[in-house]
């Protein structure tokens, strides 16, 4: 049916990561489709060739960005790996990247008037809670967690980090981060009733 | 005098609206003085830069919900356990104006993550909201109603950011999180670290 299938899977993540930079520097406000066709490239009917709108760039480079942080959480810790330990991969890789924070604003503040983008965020939303309370519930049945509810607990280590993050966007974000991933352990120590292992990269990083 | 501060307030609150129903960055000049009954000339007289005007709005509402709740939060509260219980109220996104004023703090949100030169007027304001709850807290220890928690200001930091991880999905309408439910949770995580019963922080919201 389509005119160049073959070329799709080679200019599609090429067209999100340009359609990421320019949201995250501009705001979907103020991008143009244009500003993403000339950043990767292609020209503008191309690209509207491939997505229909600036709302759907924003949510499909989202969830390339999302697929993208599952798979290298799998690369850092895999499922066999002890419950404490996936835990604080599972949250230092969630707060390390404050540059992509403008970019799920992005979404939080569109989804407030755009039913698609709403639905998008609860479909990521519940696939990064499921991530975390797999964790809770495996913890707890290997007795390392006691956390009577990993639904709740789960929520809370999500609305953490969120607004965690937040806080550290609206200061310096270079110098709150490293602070951030331990604000957000010793919270989720707290949640679960356990003292997680110490970090890969050390409690002294600057 | 009067007039002129009115006319101003107007505009202020012309735009506030604006920004909460339409997103920051499709709010125009033109249309915030039609909704404020003034012309542009005298939005320009008020306000050189549409930034300017946009930057005072939030300001304003912001100064709003200080003089008009925080202020007066706990002021009647029988014990400090009931102006605690106020005060979580005040943070979630009730229906109503607390709603305005929650788009107006995540439009603040993604304005600041985007342009480094808001951040520090994103955190004077945050630093506003962090004294008041601290100080809710403060009072409560002070009566010897809650234990100290070893260290109050973080406690403060990471009761905000679950309140604003929270409030960010019950203002979505998450259907996983009504605004119940964001109560009970936080009253979960805050009573325990301050030797009070959940249950207290429930009962006694007004």
């Amino acid at each position: 049916m389509s005119p160049r299938p073959s070329i799709d899977h080679i200019r599609r993540p090429q067209i999100l990561a340009a359609a990421a930079e320019v949201i995250a520097e501009r705001g979907v406000a103020a991008t143009r489709i244009a500003d993403v066709a000339e950043r990767c490239g292609v020209s503008p009917p191309a690209l509207l060739y491939w997505f229909d709108s600036k709302e759907q760039l924003l949510a499909e480079a989202l969830t390339a960005d999302d697929d993208r942080f599952y798979e290298e959480l799998e690369a850092r810790v895999d499922g066999t790996a002890a419950p404490g330990e996936r835990m604080v991969a599972l949250i230092e890789a969630a707060t390390e990247n404050a540059e992509d924070f403008a970019l799920w604003m992005e979404l939080w503040t569109w989804a407030l008037r755009d039913a698609e983008l709403r639905a998008a965020r609860e479909r990521f939303d519940v696939r990064w809670r499921a991530a975390i309370e797999a964790i809770v519930v495996d913890g707890v049945a290997a007795g390392e967690f006691d956390a009577a509810d990993p639904p709740r607990a789960a929520l809370a280590i999500a609305a953490l980090i969120d607004g965690l993050s937040a806080q550290a966007a609206l200061g310096d974000p270079e110098v709150s981060n490293p602070r951030l991933a331990e604000t957000v352990l010793a919270s989720a120590e707290r949640l679960l009733g356990a003292e997680l292992p110490a970090r890969a990269g050390g409690r002294a990083s600057p | 005098m009067a007039d002129r501060e009115s006319a101003r307030e107007r505009i202020l609150e012309a735009a506030c609206d604006l920004i909460a129903a339409e997103g920051i960055d499709d709010v125009r000049i033109a249309r915030v003085a039609m909704r404020a009954g003034a012309s542009t000339a005298l939005v320009h007289h008020y306000f050189s830069t549409r930034e300017e005007l946009l930057e005072q709005a939030l300001l304003h509402s912001f100064e709003k919900v200080g003089e008009e709740r925080f202020a007066a939060t706990g002021g009647e509260a029988p014990s400090a356990t009931a102006a605690l219980a106020e005060a979580i109220e005040e943070c979630l996104p009730s229906p109503g104006p607390m709603e305005r004023d929650w788009v107006l703090w995540v439009e603040l949100w993604l304005r600041a993550a985007r342009e480094p030169d808001l951040r520090p007027f994103a955190a004077s304001l945050y630093g506003r909201y962090h004294d008041w709850l601290e100080e809710v807290l403060r009072r409560g220890v002070d009566a010897g109603e809650f234990t100290a928690p070893a260290d109050l200001r973080a406690l403060t930091d990471r009761t905000m950011a679950l309140l604003d991880g929270l409030g960010i999905r019950a203002l979505l309408h998450d259907p996983t999180m009504a605004l119940d439910a964001a109560r009970a949770q936080v009253a979960e995580f805050l009573a325990p670290q301050l030797g009070i019963d959940p249950a207290a922080l429930l009962t006694q919201a007004v």
